[in-house]
């Protein structure tokens, strides 16, 4: 008798247990076992029950600062409370920890139904059939594209499909602090060549201490852009752009002058910051001129995030990124797109959200341009008169001061260029802390990035 | 069938399924995966291809493993021994029966619950900012120290290990409890002989502690060797890979670059590393490790 009654509470410990590990067959019996498979069996009830009463439930995902987290949250509740019985679930992170996040969804075919998408990873995601064609979507009138700049959504397409809808334009941009400059009586203009802003830097730190942040460690694009002023493309299909080492040993220069100079920020600010995020850049964060740069090289949707974030009665100005060469360097770009991921469940409302993003003049007008200026032109005039006064800046910006002195963008970036990437962190790193040479630097970063690139072609 | 119910084992299996089945699916099945996929090229996205012993090659060239190797030895050779004997000291201290000393036990075990957490990881790497606490103190009485202790090559892996060492609770309750496992008539006796507080210590507390110092040497080394939040969110290996801990360079390996394939051949080389570690920490036992008289 006590045998039984042993055994008997063994499997009751056990079949508790298991419900409560979530099994996907736990019945109602099993569940009134405990309290925890009892919360499982809900929460996958309410996951399993779209269809049935048309609800759905979608997650969301994107990366972004405060303001677009905020935004994009208002949007999502307004869609749901128009949308009785869809619930989406927005999840947000940083920019880094979002892609390491996507690729381990990705592979635990678990991908958000909608996912923020940025042009170099495109390629990548598309060749490996985790995006939805679009274009269904669009014949069958989910998606109305009729009001797009058709150049900017052919910016989503990868051979004849169309994966990713963009969702705003954008142009690199160098942020300064205005307020500072104009109590010393320093002026920058836009198209700045190298030279004239090495020579600003300089004026700035002798009058001010302020340091400059050449874009410590987020070289991706700003190697790219300094290279374009010699007509050499950085990722070149499986080698890197240039016949020699030169071009690369005269970047790493800027920054062993700049260091031995004194003007360019010091690589051991960036240790205690995460780089990339807007609130600790250096332009609005630190504690003494030593540890603050004047100057933020961005892109011009960042402008609101950097506005919101820097301290009170401090201006924030615009301008290009410098460049010998500043119309053949500068560029017009998809700021981000928004995509369907093929692990969706339910494509359509995925679609229908997608739509309401592009085309609703009310979800437009809480997100107000914030990742740039809206595909759709009517969707872009009918919430001007609403936009701030910084928003109205960067469309000014990209309209008068970019789009006229600029060029094609580059494609897209091929495999390996990611770890080419770090590796022109790491040697740039080096060369700021008086590790490396620029000569040594340039040239090992020709060598491995050719490496690194040729096995990654195959 | 009924036989089998009423087997003396029978309830046994059953009580510790959920943990076979657990450690079968979340332990077993993944680390099958994870050796396959060190025979790999495997980048997460796309569908893994075989290319044999590739992966395991790569890392006898790759400099940054290398480093990454060095470094983790350093800091689990150095963080070790320091959190072991600070462990034993506070040990001996709370060793007194005391009315409060039970409260102190307990607060001096607190970092080690939360020591590993994320939250204190953050309050680190603030408080060793340039602008941080650790400077304002000294700025406070009188050193005008700027230096950015977490952007410096030569301190930076000394803030890991003293947020290591400062873990030291789980290893002073085990001293702790074979302290006073020791027969107080030794030490009485030897008192009797007019021997001094080093010579107890040295000749009969110490010798009675092998076993306890062998089994917190094992168990802190291999904690060491598998550091990661406080280098992830502290440093990520920052300045010029001079704190990156081998975890977190597989993890940056698999995750950050997509090379799923060579991060899992790192997880494998790992465990290797410490199977070898601990092996030969158990040669060296019968050595200095007191067992007692055979």
């Amino acid at each position: 008798m006590k045998r039984k009654l042993a055994l008997l509470a063994a499997a009751a410990v056990t079949a508790a247990t298991l419900a409560g590990c979530g099994s996907s067959s736990a019945t109602g019996e099993t569940a009134s076992n405990s309290d925890t498979a009892a919360e499982t069996a809900t929460t996958q009830s309410a996951e399993s029950s779209e269809g049935s009463s048309g609800s759905a439930s979608l997650t969301m995902a994107w990366w972004g600062n405060q303001t677009r987290n905020e935004r994009t949250q208002k949007i999502i509740d307004l869609y749901t409370e128009q949308n009785p019985g869809v619930a989406i679930d927005g999840q947000f992170s940083e920019f880094n920890d979002y892609w390491n996040k996507l690729a381990t969804a990705a592979a635990g075919h678990s991908m958000p139904d909608i996912v923020q998408m940025d042009y170099k990873y495109l390629n990548q995601y598309v060749s490996n059939g985790l995006l939805v064609d679009l274009k269904p979507y669009i014949e069958d009138g989910t998606i109305d594209t009729s009001d797009a700049n058709q150049d900017v959504l052919n910016s989503g397409m990868v051979d004849d499909g169309l994966y990713a809808l963009c969702n705003g334009i954008n142009a690199p941009a160098l942020l300064y602090n205005k307020t500072l400059l104009d109590e010393n009586g320093i002026t920058v203009k836009d198209n700045m060549t190298m030279d004239e802003f090495i020579q600003v830097s300089k004026e700035i730190y002798e009058k001010t201490g302020y340091k400059t942040n050449l874009c410590y460690n987020q070289n991706e694009q700003w190697l790219e852009y300094f290279l374009r002023a010699d007509d050499i493309v950085l990722y070149e299909d499986g080698k890197l752009g240039g016949d020699s080492a030169d071009p690369y040993v005269d970047f790493f220069k800027l920054y062993e002058d700049g260091i031995a100079d004194g003007w360019v920020i010091d690589p051991s600010v960036f240790a205690e910051r995460s780089i990339g995020s807007v609130e600790q850049d250096p332009l609005v964060y630190g504690s003494s001129p030593e540890t603050m740069s004047w100057c933020a090289f961005a892109y011009s949707n960042q402008l609101t995030a950097t506005v919101a974030a820097a301290p009170e009665g401090t201006e924030i100005g615009i301008t290009t990124w410098p460049s010998a060469d500043p119309v053949k360097s500068d560029y017009l770009k998809p700021s981000q797109f928004f995509a369907i991921s093929s692990d969706s469940k339910n494509p359509e409302e995925a679609a229908k959200i997608l739509n309401f993003i592009t085309n609703s003049v009310d979800c437009n007008n809480i997100l107000l341009g914030e990742r740039g200026i809206p595909l759709s032109s009517k969707v872009a005039d009918a919430i001007a008169p609403n936009l701030d006064a910084d928003t109205q800046r960067v469309i000014t910006f990209v309209n008068e001061v970019v789009s006229p002195n600029s060029s094609q963008v580059n494609p897209p970036s091929t495999n390996g260029a990611s770890e080419v990437n770090d590796l022109i962190n790491k040697l740039q790193e080096q060369v700021c802390y008086g590790q490396m040479t620029a000569e040594d630097a340039g040239k090992q970063l020709f060598e491995q990035g050719n490496q690194i690139m040729a096995s990654n072609a195959g | 069938m009924k036989k089998l119910i009423n087997r003396e084992d029978t309830a046994g299996y059953i009580f510790t399924l959920p943990f076979t089945l657990g450690f079968l699916f979340f332990m077993v099945v993944p680390m099958g995966i994870s050796l396959y996929y060190s025979f790999c090229n495997y980048d997460i996205l796309s569908a893994p291809t075989f290319v044999g012993l590739a992966n395991y090659k790569q890392m006898l060239t790759d400099g940054t493993f290398w480093q990454t190797v060095k470094v983790t030895f350093f800091f689990a050779f150095v963080s070790v021994p320091l959190k072991l004997v600070f462990a034993l000291i506070v040990a001996m201290l709370l060793l007194k029966n005391s009315k409060v000393s039970g409260i102190y036990r307990a607060v001096y075990y607190l970092p080690s619950i939360i020591g590993g957490s994320v939250a204190v990881a953050i309050l680190w790497k603030r408080m060793f900012a340039m602008d941080g606490v650790l400077n304002k103190i000294l700025q406070a009485v009188g050193i005008n120290c700027t230096i950015s202790w977490l952007g410096d090559t030569k301190t930076a892996i000394w803030i890991l290990i003293l947020l290591a060492v400062w873990q030291f609770g789980s290893s002073m309750l085990i001293f702790l409890s074979s302290l006073k496992q020791i027969p107080t008539s030794l030490y009485e006796a030897a008192m009797v002989d007019g021997a001094t507080g080093p010579e107890r210590f040295f000749k009969i507390t110490l010798p009675l502690l092998t076993p306890t110092i062998f089994f917190n040497l094992v168990m802190q080394m291999i904690n060491g060797f598998l550091a990661f939040t406080q280098c992830y969110i502290i440093t990520q290996g920052k300045p010029m890979n001079s704190t990156l801990l081998y975890t977190v360079y597989m993890y940056q390996q698999s995750f950050e670059f997509y090379h799923t394939g060579y991060g899992a051949a790192l997880a494998w080389v790992m465990l290797l590393l410490i199977g070898l570690f601990t092996l030969l920490l158990f040669a060296t036992k019968r050595f200095w490790v007191y067992e007692g008289d055979q």
